[in-house]
């Protein structure tokens, strides 16, 4: 079972095709999970408090924005992690913890960096994209191999 | 700054989206609850939400999924089930991760379409999608296509 | 209980800059509450094309549609505030963009913020008061003329004000640097009496305004405590006799600068701040204090020099030091090192505050500072306008807090 960083990490539709085709989505929510079921000091909504940008320096420099550094504090370790990764490359609407796309050209470049495998897509946009969206995701997760 | 206790320690929170003609979210939620030992189900307009430990979580979504596998999805959710600070009621209007799923839920059909085609036909028959990373150079055909077109 | 004001949030980042509990701490704290507009993803493809701005951030575009939804009145408000992070360009234009579409098109008091993970409630919380106090205080700040006998209190950073007002006509007044704030305080307000002929019992209310005003108003049972930003303009444009129309008011202040625009006495966008005290009062302090001169005659002195014979970059209160340190080292006049220096603290408020706000005519500055003819000078230079110092401007949020409160005169 490998670890698949799935870009966006908000997907609802990757986080679905990884986990179904047998391995671990690493996306947002797991991230956000960590944060929230972890004590510390009290900063709704999502329990990232101000020293998350100052981990994100690991990423970023200081002259990078506050809102990207903090969010980098949630891939980074991520994509430290990730073991291949299937990327949505006009994912336009996707908000919230991607709803920054100086942190999200960030994330692409890093992943991009890394040698590991990777899937690079557009959304489907017919059902015939669909199919070969689909068949295209299916095979490369099965080639990853050591599926539950 | 005051200290955060934090709550359902140790559990997962997932999505079970469903988009079908055959099951609607409510389906979903009354065979959650038949099947759930111990879980927080919670009913949303796009399908469930569950909480509990993650073998018992993933247990029930096995069991959902096989209600219509082609068109029922799942994703992992931060926070447990109406918890006040995403919820719509206490911040006015929708978190923005709601607009998000908004925008995969009208691409979805395309995705069921696909896992049920799969079935049906040669997987290896089935070409790849178009990598938009590279820009193909264009077709010779095509090229010579468009030159008889402008001579015409 | 009164039902909070509602301040629409507009926003990229916060939440991931660890400051989202900030903001609401401080809409809370000045009885107002944060809300998001709520839009669908059809809301955001329309809106996002309609209003043309072609940004890339998905949170952006998000923004711009809460931003149409407001101005459109599919969603209710009472107030706006926008907040994007601090270094991103990107969101700086929507910030503005936005800023400005909501100000033309709506009459909802807008305030725009940049943060960063360092900012907190605290930093806030006079904007926030602020934009509470327009959405429930309109009448009030409606008000045009004094009536009775009322005083008002600015407790600064810098200095302590207070006027004693009587049937529309300023009738005392006490002034001293702020040292321990309720001394200073009460030694204001006992000269302010002495010089009116009245005594504190005669005075029908009290309001204070300025970085004390809690304290201060605790201690003397104040009947309006409102902060500086809504009194100062209020002050401006009575003592400027420009209640009605457009204007922007400036307050460059000891510790941090104010810029708004008023309509008819009410502000709609304002900013408040500045990066580093070489963008305040303080500099022009030290800059007198270095050149042997009272600040009083540091204008005066400033008129006769040309502040283009000094390189000199006040950005940082330290370098700005080492500058005029260096002119005059370097043979520069007093006097121009003294212009430069009413240039670069105006260049610096025009450059990092008054692009936040769209300047409409007149300009009105007050304040202390706009005492220092030099500075003036300078800033109508830079906006390329004549502007207005009205009389006692340096008295500005004692006479708007004493216009304002004799509307809680109470009828015997």
């Amino acid at each position: 079972m490998a670890k698949v960083f799935i870009y966006p990490a908000t997907s609802l539709i990757l986080s679905d095709m990884v986990a179904r085709f047998g391995h671990t989505p690493l996306s947002s929510a797991t991230a956000i999970r960590e944060r929230i079921q972890t004590a510390g000091l009290e900063s709704p909504p999502l329990q990232i408090t101000p020293e998350e940008p100052k981990k994100g320096l690991r990423w970023a420099a200081v002259e990078v924005p506050s809102g990207v550094r903090g969010r980098m504090s949630l891939y980074g370790p991520m994509i430290g992690d990730c073991e291949a990764a299937i990327i949505i490359n006009d994912a336009d609407l996707a908000f919230g913890c991607m709803g920054c796309a100086r942190t999200n050209e960030l994330v692409k470049f890093l992943i991009h960096q890394k040698e590991i495998p990777k899937l690079e897509l557009n959304y489907p946009k017919n059902e015939e994209e669909g199919v070969r969206f689909v068949a295209a995701i299916k095979r490369f997760l099965t080639e990853l191999g050591g599926t539950r | 700054m005051t200290e955060y206790t934090p709550t359902h320690v140790g559990t997962v929170t997932k999505y079970v989206v469903v988009e079908s003609f055959d099951v609607t979210p409510a389906d979903l939620a009354l065979r959650g609850y038949e099947i759930s030992q111990g879980v927080m189900i919670k009913e949303t307009c796009f399908g469930i939400v569950i909480n509990g430990n993650e073998e018992e979580v993933d247990r029930i979504i096995t069991e959902l999924r096989k209600m219509d596998p082609d068109n029922i999805f799942v994703k992992d959710r931060g926070f447990p089930p109406g918890d006040a600070r995403r919820c719509r009621a206490n911040l006015g209007g929708a978190r923005p991760g709601y607009n998000g799923m908004e925008h995969e839920m009208t691409l979805i059909p395309y995705v069921s379409h696909g896992l049920k085609e799969l079935k049906k036909r040669d997987e290896k028959t089935i070409p790849l999608p178009e990598n938009p990373l590279e820009h193909p150079l264009l077709d010779i055909y095509k090229l010579k296509i468009l030159i008889d077109a402008q001579e015409s | 209980m009164t039902s909070p004001v509602r301040i629409a949030q507009l926003s990229c980042g916060p939440e991931y800059s660890g400051i989202q509990h900030e903001i609401d701490t401080a809409a809370r704290e000045v009885g107002g509450e944060i809300f998001y507009p709520d839009v669908a993803l059809k809301d955001i493809r329309r809106d996002f094309d309609a209003f043309g701005l072609d940004v890339k951030s998905p949170d952006l575009k998000l923004t711009i549609a809460r931003a149409m939804a407001l101005v459109e009145g599919r969603v209710e408000a009472d107030a706006v505030f926008i907040a994007t992070c601090f270094r991103c360009a990107e969101a700086a234009i929507v910030r503005n963009e936005l800023r400005r579409y909501i100000n033309e098109h709506s009459k909802l008091p807008v305030v725009s913020y940049s943060f960063t993970e360092r900012t907190t409630s605290g930093t806030l919380l006079t904007r926030m008061e602020a934009l509470t106090t327009i959405a429930r205080r309109r009448a009030l700040l409606a008000r045009e003329t004094q009536q009775g006998i009322t005083m008002g209190v600015d407790s600064g950073s810098a200095t302590t004000k207070a006027v004693v007002m009587k049937d529309n006509r300023i009738i005392g007044k006490g002034w001293q640097p702020t040292t321990e704030v309720l001394k200073s305080a009460q030694e204001v307000i006992a000269h302010a009496l002495l010089e009116a002929g009245i005594t504190r019992d005669e005075v029908q209310a009290v309001g204070t305004t300025g970085y004390g005003r809690f304290l201060v108003g605790k201690e003397i049972r104040a009947d309006l405590i409102q902060e500086e930003l809504t009194v100062n303009s209020k002050g401006a444009v009575y003592l400027a006799n420009r209640q009605h129309g457009p204007a922007t008011v400036i307050d460059i202040g000891g510790m941090d600068n104010k810029a708004i625009t008023v309509m008819d006495g009410i502000p709609g966008v304002f900013t408040m701040g500045g990066i580093c005290a070489g963008a305040s009062g303080r500099f022009l302090e030290m800059t007198a204090k270095r050149l042997g001169v009272d600040i009083t005659e540091l204008g005066p002195l400033s008129m006769k020099g040309f502040g283009g014979r000094v390189p000199m970059n006040s950005y940082c209160i330290v370098f700005g030091t080492q500058s005029l340190v260096n002119a005059l080292a370097a043979g520069s006049s007093r006097e121009d090192v003294a212009a430069a220096a009413c240039h670069s603290v105006a260049e610096q408020v025009f450059e990092q505050q008054l692009q936040e706000v769209d300047i409409k005519e007149p300009v009105i500055m007050v304040g202390g500072t706009s005492l220092i003819e030099g500075l003036v000078f300078a800033m109508g230079e830079l906006l390329q306008t004549k502007i207005i110092v009205p009389p006692y401007s340096q008295y500005i949020g004692a006479v708007g807090s004493a216009l304002l409160v004799s509307g809680f005169i109470k009828d015997d």
